[in-house]
């Protein structure tokens, strides 16, 4: 478990030249609710960032995240 | 009528459809696989044992008794424990949000997902009372003690298969185990000696006690009715004297038996003599001249001590153990005596009488084991054993705490007093303060600390070590690598650590005293071997005493009598658990144990069937003989039928070595047999049951397949989705095998299938399968033959090792940060949320999961980040692999935000050249090539081997039970049914091969199971028959993936200066003295040199040639700096001369100071190994130094 500190910081707000950065839009990704699903009663919780982690309907407290609905693409070998 | 019952009865066929519909339709009554459930029983039973009225918990309740502790007026506080509650598992009080009692339930399933313990509030109701006041009572928390699944207090205990399965369980989840922290712990049984048993011991350890000690003495391991015990010693000294040694919180006692014996009744020399001796009318009392001298110096000895009275002698105990005992100064000597008496001597009698009586017959043990009228008894073998359960050593851990957690008292108590001013406990400051001030500061009330550690650590932290050998190792990891693995752990018996480092092997040894009971080739080969066994399948565990209160009369009425006469073979002792019912004669004893006997079978007599009835006939220098009857838990026993009534007797290792037990029916002597098993495979434990035809297997084949099964690649459970394993290996493409024992659909393993039926041709095909390595058919392997995966948990804690929850003290929280920048690429395989996505690829390098720090605003009641800087876990290991689940797991309250997650990983392991294969015969055996189909032999019917393995992997193996199982197997695919594959179904007339070749024949296949086949390169018949089969193939766990190593240059040890160690770190493999004399013999100097200095520590150095010794870094400054730039410029300062006016000025330098030298150039520059430096500068250190001699 200790192989997975952390380490790896990147710069924040002080670098904003980066080719790679995304839209204004997606930036505020946090505010948005992610949707998750209750490993209890099956139903979709949805999550902001700092949310206490339960479901809303029945309290419990393991919620799975939900498959991906970007391509998930790989190359054949 | 009511629908009917799961069917619980299992053949040996495949029974696909029925298969099929349970596991598509749960049962809702009961388990189809009862047997398997059996397995379990002596883990969950002891457990339920502690907690049940009356149960180990109230016994060790009433053992503890009241604790007082005085002040310094005289007066005195009494405490006691009235009762302890043990919860179930439910949501902590401080979680308001859930309101329905329905969900306020913790499932152990929650417990994996969120790697926390299963654990069950425990409280204890307090009585107190100062002086004769009445007792007061208050309730105290001790905490979350965690609970074995499907005992009697976890939610799973009396679920169905389809409840378990919707609380996420295996539909036959067995229980028997603990999770602590999402780990899935047991605690494996204790061989200990057998209880209340008096054993004649000969240890020439014994002659170092003390001078006059002799090598013999008779031991006693006394348990008490709370399961914990004493053991009480009875030492033989070089004159006839007996001492009575007992240890008392990890501290040697030695007390003079006489002194007891007179502390137990009211007696008298005359009694103690022919209570030992033998009755003065008594026969044979002339030939007994050797004890009755040594008594005379026993009740002679004694005098000194001029203790008159039982009062007296009891005062006089008191005194001197007194404060070893742990009493306070208003006992009495005399009932601190009492109270010695009842702790420490014989603890499992209540009754003074019981134990003067069972002291006088050890002290007889032990002088006809001196004389040598009896033999020693051998601790090593099981008639000597039992088994010290999981539960039992719980309870007796929680008894042990408690009285702990009592005594420490006696510390807040003295600090209290202390503060004060020596208050007396009957004043009103006593009242408020006891509570708030005293009661909360005593140590070790959080038992459930206690028991989490014990578990997760199996350590064990004791004042008293419990009686037993070994402080740590009794807890293991249930690991559920595969069936066979996790079942295993259940039937695991362990001799005890202490045993593992004895040089002698006597305790390994297997004696026939452990048939039936642990399974003789079901234990590892290596450094345990012998030491950590399994039980064989049939063989049961009490954890329970039953009733045999009816028994003193029934054997009072067959004729024992109270006195003891003068010869060994007309006194033989009767007991019961460890108390003497009384003496008779040798006709006697064998009447009784018959007559015991049949009632016990027969039922309705008071003769509980379970009773063991051992019955030790008299010999002429064998075991001490005597009727030995058990009742007590702890106890190994297995049906076997009893002739005389053709019903189900059990028999224990005790009575077994002195009974006639026939294996078969033909085996039956009349006039001499009194049983006969049921069935020899019960000699077998669960996994040695399911080599086929294990019996024409050379043994320790046998043993290497028990081994095997247990690394193989398998079906860990139904319920992955819901499992958090570290690690944990499945096989994709699991079959049933065509040749299973009798026991495979009893014990459910079609639910867990670990291997593949192949078609296996036994040739010499290509020089690929030399050396136990085999070809496998590529096109096999493309149809998934052998394809496993591997899932890892991986757990990103961003609060770990705090212990501190609560809003405000949360510092970081998951995703990006609200006020960085998000580039693409940290976007790559985390979604919004910075969390990886479910599916994606992950390499090493890849960020798997995002986060922050963050501080609490009051305020807003929001989370800031002030530096905007996003951070992120990543994927260190080498291995592609896929996110398989991500579970988002909240805090127990439901109140706060997200700080943990675990992410499940899957790494395809499809089957590669150098991965480890074996058939169940211990022929293990790596893929050396995947070869093409259109390459490989093939038979007149088209058909092509699967696994090519080569012949010499047999005549020196012998491992016939795989020929056979290649035919069973051939024969049983021709005809679609599972074939029996049991041992000792075959005998000499009537062969295996005779069997199945007939059965092969008639299916218009070659009679011994060989076929004529065509090579597949040239298409031309092969000269011989090939012998071809099918044979069930395991894929081991052991791949080359997760083993290759390989090095150019990497890490070093910054010492030395070689190469690091460990494939993890990307170290080099050594290359030891053995390996550098191969190269060396070989001729292959460059190459050493090359190994083992090149690439290893090579450092270039300066030496001078003048003195001989390392130079270091040396400021050297010429005075004509640039001429000489880029020359040598290091100088020997030893050899160097203080300049003066008379030097070249060419040749002057100055140090780093200004001194100005002239000389000290006779350098050389040299490789050396690093480590020869380092060692030149250790030795510097020491004043020593090392001059090298430098020719060239
Ligand atoms: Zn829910």
């Amino acid at each position: 478990m200790s192989s997975y500190a952390g380490a790896d910081t990147t710069a924040g707000a002080s670098n904003p030249s980066g080719a790679n950065n995304l839209s204004a839009t997606e930036i505020d990704a946090h505010q948005r609710a992610v949707s998750y699903t209750c490993g209890d009663c099956d139903q979709d919780v949805q999550l902001r960032r700092g949310e206490p982690i339960r479901c809303r309907n029945c309290g419990h407290r393991v919620l799975y995240k939900k498959r991906t609905n970007r391509m998930v693409q790989f190359e054949a070998r | 009528m009511a629908p009917s019952k799961t069917d619980q009865q299992w053949s040996v066929d495949f029974e696909n459809a029925r298969k099929h519909h349970l596991f598509s339709n749960p049962p809702k009554d009961r388990t189809a696989y009862p047997e398997l459930l059996e397995l379990v029983e002596p883990h969950i039973a002891s457990f339920n044992a502690i907690f049940k009225d009356g149960g180990q918990l109230e016994e060790a309740i009433k053992d503890i008794g009241e604790k007082s502790f005085s002040d310094r007026h005289g007066n005195r506080l009494s405490l006691r424990i009235e009762k302890i509650f043990y919860d179930k598992s439910m949501l902590p009080p401080t979680n308001k949000v859930v309101l329905k009692p329905e969900n306020r339930k913790v499932l152990p399933a929650e417990a994996r997902e969120r790697h926390s313990t299963y654990r069950g509030k425990m409280s204890a109701r307090l009585n107190f009372k100062v002086n004769n006041g009445d007792w007061q009572s208050l309730d105290r928390d001790l905490g979350y003690v965690p609970i074995m699944l499907r005992s009697s207090r976890c939610h799973l205990e009396s679920s169905t298969p389809a409840q378990l399965v919707n609380y996420k369980e295996e539909s036959e989840e067995f229980g028997g185990y603990f999770i602590v922290n999402g780990i899935e712990k047991i605690i494996r049984m204790l061989q200990v000696q057998r209880r209340n048993y008096p054993m004649s011991i000969r240890r020439m350890a014994f002659k170092n006690r003390g001078p006059g000690y002799s090598e013999f003495a008779v031991l006693v391991r006394s348990v008490r009715p709370d399961q914990s015990s004493q053991t009480n010693a009875l030492h033989y000294l070089n004159d006839g004297n007996v001492n009575f040694r007992f240890s008392w919180r990890k501290a040697e006692y030695l007390v003079p038996t006489m002194m007891i014996l007179n502390a137990l009744v009211e007696t008298n020399d005359r009694e103690v003599f022919q209570a030992i001796v033998g009755t003065a009318q008594s026969e044979g009392l002339g030939q007994r001249q050797f004890v009755i001298d040594r008594v005379e110096l026993l009740l002679r000895a004694y005098k000194v001590y001029g203790l008159h009275s039982r009062a007296m002698t009891r005062a006089y105990l008191g005194s001197k153990f007194r404060s070893v005992l742990q009493l306070d100064e208003l006992t009495s000597d005399e009932d601190a005596g009492t109270y010695f008496l009842r702790k420490i001597v014989l603890p499992h009698l209540g009754a003074d009488n019981d134990k003067y009586r069972m002291l006088l017959f050890m002290i007889r043990k032990l002088y006809s084991l001196v004389e040598g009228e009896s033999c020693e008894d051998n601790p090593d073998t099981l008639q000597h054993q039992e088994a010290l359960l999981g539960g039992q050593l719980y309870g007796m851990i929680i008894k042990e705490k408690l009285e702990e957690w009592l005594n420490s008292l006696r510390y807040p108590l003295n600090e209290w007093g202390r503060k004060q001013d020596w208050k007396p406990f009957t004043s009103q400051q006593f009242q408020t303060d006891f509570v708030p001030k005293i009661l909360a500061r005593a140590q070790g009330e959080d038992l459930g600390k206690a028991m989490s550690y014990f578990l997760s650590t199996g350590n064990l932290v004791s004042p008293t070590g419990l009686d037993l050998q070994q402080t740590a190792g009794f807890c293991v990891v249930a690991e559920k690598l595969n069936f066979f693995r996790f079942i295993s752990h259940f039937r695991m018996i362990h001799r005890g650590a202490f045993f593992a480092q004895l040089k002698t092997t006597t305790v390994r040894k297997l004696t026939g005293h452990s048939w039936g009971y642990l399974c003789p080739s079901h234990t590892p080969d290596g450094a345990p071997c012998g030491l950590l066994s399994h039980l064989a399948h049939k063989c049961k565990i009490a954890t329970q005493s039953v009733d045999v209160s009816a028994v003193p009369k029934l054997v009072a009425g067959l004729g024992v009598s109270d006195q003891v006469s003068a010869l060994l073979e007309n006194s033989m002792v009767v007991q019961l658990d460890g108390r003497v019912l009384g003496y008779c004669s040798k006709k006697q004893s064998k009447v009784i144990s018959d007559t015991l006997r049949y009632w016990k079978v027969e039922g309705g007599h008071g003769v509980p069937v379970e009773m063991e009835i051992g019955y030790v006939p008299h010999s002429n220098g064998g075991q001490y003989p005597g009727v030995y009857l058990f009742s007590q838990p702890s106890r190994f026993f297995r049906p076997v039928k009893y002739l005389p009534l053709d019903q189900l007797d059990y028999v224990g290792p005790f009575e077994q070595p002195y009974m006639s037990i026939a294996v078969t029916d033909p085996e039956i002597v009349s006039g001499d047999s009194t049983h006969v098993e049921y069935d020899a495979r019960a000699m077998l434990s669960v996994v040695a049951n399911q080599t086929p035809f294990s019996d024409q297997n050379q043994s320790p084949r046998n043993m290497y397949q028990c081994q095997m099964g247990k690394q193989t690649m398998g079906t860990p459970g139904t319920n992955l989705n819901y499992r958090t394993d570290n690690k944990s290996y499945r096989i994709q493409t699991g079959q049933s095998p065509i040749v299973r024992s009798s026991s495979y659909g009893s014990y459910g393993l079609d639910n867990f299938p670990q291997g593949a039926n192949a078609v296996v041709a036994v040739i010499s095909y290509t020089g690929y399968d030399m050396d136990d390595a085999m070809i496998i058919n590529k096109s096999a392997l493309e149809r998934s033959f052998g394809y496993g995966s591997i899932y890892k948990t991986k757990v990103c804690d961003l609060e770990e090792g705090k212990a501190g929850r609560g809003k405000k003290n949360i510092q970081k929280l998951f995703g990006f940060s609200p006020i960085g920048t998000v580039t693409a690429a940290m976007r790559e395989k985390l979604d919004e949320d910075g969390l990886p996505r479910v599916g994606t690829m992950l390499q090493n390098g890849d960020y798997i999961a995002a986060w922050h720090t963050v501080s609490y605003d009051n305020a807003t009641g929001e989370f800031d980040n002030k530096d905007g800087n996003t951070q992120f876990f990543k994927y260190k290991d080498d291995e592609l692999a896929f996110v398989e689940e991500v579970r988002v797991i909240g805090s127990e309250t439901g109140t706060d935000p997200l700080q943990k997650i675990s992410i499940k990983l899957r790494i395809p392991r499809t089957p590669v050249i150098g991965d480890k294969f074996s058939s169940r015969h211990g022929q293990k055996g790596v893929l050396s090539q995947k070869w093409p189909a259109t390459d490989l032999p093939f038979s007149e019917s088209g058909l092509q081997p699967d696994v090519i393995i080569n012949p010499h992997a047999f005549p020196s193996r012998m491992t016939i039970g795989m020929f056979v199982e290649s035919m069973a197997g051939k024969s049983g695919a021709l005809s679609g049914q599972a074939v029996d594959g049991s041992p000792w179904q075959f005998d000499e007339k009537n062969t295996a091969i005779d069997h199945f070749g007939e059965q092969l024949r008639k299916q218009g296949y070659n009679y011994h199971g060989n076929e004529p086949m065509y090579s597949g390169i040239t298409g031309q018949e092969l000269s011989a028959d090939i012998y071809i089969g099918v044979v069930y193939y395991q894929r081991l766990r052991h791949m080359v993936n997760d083993k290759y190593q390989v090095r150019t240059t990497g890490p070093i040890n910054s010492l030395t200066g070689q190469p690091i160690k460990g494939r993890k770190k990307g170290g080099g493999i050594r290359v030891g003295e053995m390996e550098r004399d191969a190269l060396l013999a070989h001729g292959t100097a460059y190459l050493l040199q090359d190994r083992l200095f090149n690439c290893s520590d090579y450092t270039k150095t300066t030496l001078c040639r003048g003195c001989g010794s390392f130079l270091s870094t040396t400021p050297t400054i010429s005075e004509f700096t640039r001429k000489k730039r880029g020359a040598l410029t290091v100088r020997c300062r030893r050899c160097a001369k203080l300049a003066d006016n008379a030097a070249p000025k060419s040749e002057v330098w100055s140090d780093g100071q200004g001194i100005r030298y002239h000389g000290g150039d006779n350098i050389a520059v040299v490789a050396v190994p690093g480590v020869l430096k380092y060692l030149d500068v250790e030795l510097a250190s020491m004043n020593v130094r090392l001059r090298y001699n430098v020719d060239r």
